[in-house]
């Protein structure tokens, strides 16, 4: 039987969910492969015997979060899709402490009408199975998944920062224009798609990991005059570090609220 | 065969007759600075820029290539080798990336032989540029002896004339050969004059002004780099400079004697045909040396960092007798961190100087 695959979002702009239909190429073949149930930026049916559901956005809202509850309850496979389902994305911007009136801004004075929470990642919410992070999602990552996950394979993202794919498609290094790249602190696997065109790395597909972090806050206290603060405060625009936190510092102990 | 003079019309001549049948690559210019590609005539070339931004490594073993395709026959898989091989002419080769060539043949050419390196390096006619000045600040191929090559191409230009002196007009450039290929082309051309007493004079007086033109910047013999990087090996420089490394590997992949690789199998969505890739590997990235279980050889950034500085210093040179650095300094270029080879062999060398002193 074919495996039941559902798509569904949560707060964000559902860029990613169209980047699957984005995939013309590939997507008879995936239809033959696999049967879509729920979708609703392809479809009208709706079905909630799932197999594998693709999430994207942020949990930002209580609604968001029933919501993802109930997914995670009606699947095997919980797949985060792009920067706001594995980062929390843009949204986390609003936790700024010092502009407590975006929601103002957005919804008059209506505000209360429109509850929200912190936005966060799937995974402080339910557990997830795996994440195709950035924004948005690369979509050829999303085909390999799929590939992975029909053939019993083990899906992995890259382990590696941006840097290497620069380097592999033999693009300048931006840091030579005098330019501060997230690249050597960001995962790989957009096949360095802002630098190719000549535009920094925005870390959208979060830290590749937390030893890159500690070795850029060296990096930039040592050998440049940016301060580390401007490069933590780049990393938040997609929630590749949280607000406030220092990064790397040690996880509270106790772990109570 | 001896040497042959040429003007700059008659060498862009020769490189059209080198590329009359085949794929022409050599620097190309992008803004401020120049990379290995195709070109249509040797006149798109930049025989006058900076070295360029990546050696020509990429031409003889791919970031990325695939080596075979399989695909499910009943109860068997059938495989397909693919092979890729264009005849090409590969143009302004520096000498320093001849020797990294030279260290890929070795390797690659090892038994068991990889057979899709050797079809594209026979295919390739290598004419090689020699320099006149070092190319960049961080280059120290003068130390190492590898601004200058011997083998391992075919033709070799040696610009007589200072390209700041005297107008176009007036250039002269030595081609000589290194290979019957090469030989057979230069004759064949018929371009240019054989050399004069003039030239010759001119010759020595280009190989007296070069010896001079390349500073030393490391601090200790190059024949002395195996024993300083061994001696170094328990140092501390390794902790105190690994703290600022990202681990990125951009050091070895911009390496001309870098040759690690990964293999992955990609395979269809229907699980009936797939095709094995081979992909630039790096001993500086985390996983390099995690084995089957998850065990992590070479954890921690000081034991990469040390790996690879051993490796470039001391161990290939050990086992292949070939320099396992070029001194091109791509890696401390390439390296946001700022973390420089030079640095690091001339930190271990006055340590040990230090050491000496106080034992004495």
């Amino acid at each position: 039987m074919k495996p039941r695959i559902a798509v569904f979002s949560l707060t964000s702009c559902e860029g990613c969910s169209l980047a699957i239909l984005e995939l013309e190429d590939q997507l008879l073949e995936i239809l033959g492969a696999v049967d879509i149930v729920n979708f609703r930026e392809g479809m009208t049916e709706r079905s909630w015997d799932i197999d594998v559901a693709f999430v994207d956005g942020a949990v930002s809202t209580p609604h968001d979060e029933e919501e993802i509850r109930r997914i995670r309850e009606r699947c095997r496979t919980l797949v985060a899709i792009g920067a706001c389902a594995c980062l929390g994305g843009v949204n986390t911007l609003k936790h700024d402490p010092a502009r407590p009136d975006y929601r103002c801004v957005v919804y008059g004075d209506r505000a209360d009408w429109f509850p929200t929470t912190r936005a966060r990642p799937l995974s402080a919410v339910v557990k997830v199975d795996a994440e195709l992070p950035g924004c948005p999602m690369v979509k050829e990552e999303f085909l390999e998944l799929v590939r992975c996950l029909l053939n019993g394979r083990q899906f992995r993202l890259p382990p590696n920062p941006v840097c290497t794919e620069c380097k592999k498609l033999g693009n300048p290094c931006l840091y030579e224009r005098g330019e501060f790249c997230l690249g050597p602190l960001t995962r790989a696997g957009c096949r360095a798609i802002c630098p190719s065109f000549g535009s920094v790395c925005e870390a959208c597909r979060g830290l590749v990991d937390g030893e890159a972090l500690r070795a850029g806050r060296e990096v930039f206290n040592t050998q440049y005059v940016v301060p580390w603060e401007e490069v933590v405060a780049r990393l938040r625009l997609y929630g590749a570090v949280c607000e406030n936190a220092e990064p790397v510092a040690a996880p509270a102990a106790g772990g109570g609220s | 065969m001896s040497a042959r003079i040429l003007n700059r019309d008659e060498l862009l001549r020769l490189i059209d007759e080198a590329a009359r049948d085949r794929r022409l690559i050599g620097p190309v210019r992008r803004g401020e600075r120049t990379f290995y590609e195709a070109a249509d005539r040797a006149a798109e070339l930049d025989l006058d820029g900076p070295q360029c931004v990546y050696s020509p490594k990429a031409h003889f073993f791919p970031p990325e290539e695939t080596l075979l395709t399989f695909e499910r026959k009943s109860r068997s898989f059938v495989t397909h080798p693919v092979r890729h091989e264009t005849p090409t002419a590969l143009v302004a080769v520096r000498p320093c990336e001849i020797h990294g060539i030279r260290l890929l043949d070795h390797v690659f050419g090892a038994a068991p032989a990889d057979e899709g390196y050797l079809a594209r390096r026979r295919a390739t006619f290598i004419i090689a540029l020699d320099c006149f000045r070092p190319c960049r600040d961080e280059a120290f191929c003068g130390d190492l002896g590898t601004n200058t090559a011997h083998l391992g191409f075919d033709l070799m230009i040696r610009r007589l004339s200072d390209p700041e002196e005297g107008s176009r007009g007036a250039e002269r450039f030595e081609l000589t050969s290194a290979t019957e290929d090469g030989a057979s082309l230069l004759s064949r051309a018929g371009l240019g004059r054989t050399a004069d007493r003039a030239d010759l004079d001119a010759v020595r007086a280009y190989e007296r002004s070069k010896a001079s033109a390349f500073p030393r910047r490391l601090s200790c013999e190059a024949d002395r780099l195996p024993e300083v990087a061994q001696r170094g090996y328990t140092s501390t420089v390794w902790e105190r400079t690994a703290a600022r490394c990202y681990s990125c590997g951009s050091c070895n992949l911009v390496c001309p004697t870098c040759y690690c690789f990964n293999l992955r199998d990609e395979v269809s969505l229907d699980g009936k045909s797939g095709a094995r890739v081979r992909e630039w590997d790096g001993c500086q990235l985390r996983e390099f040396a995690v084995v089957a279980g998850g065990h992590n050889f070479r954890a921690a950034p000081a034991e990469r960092l040390r790996h690879r500085v051993m490796r470039k210093a001391s161990w290939i040179a050990q086992r292949t007798g070939l320099p396992g650095c070029v001194g091109c300094g791509r890696c401390d270029r390439a390296c946001t961190a700022k973390i420089s080879l030079v640095e690091i062999l001339n930190t271990l060398a006055r340590e040990q100087d230090h050491d000496h002193a106080g034992h004495s």
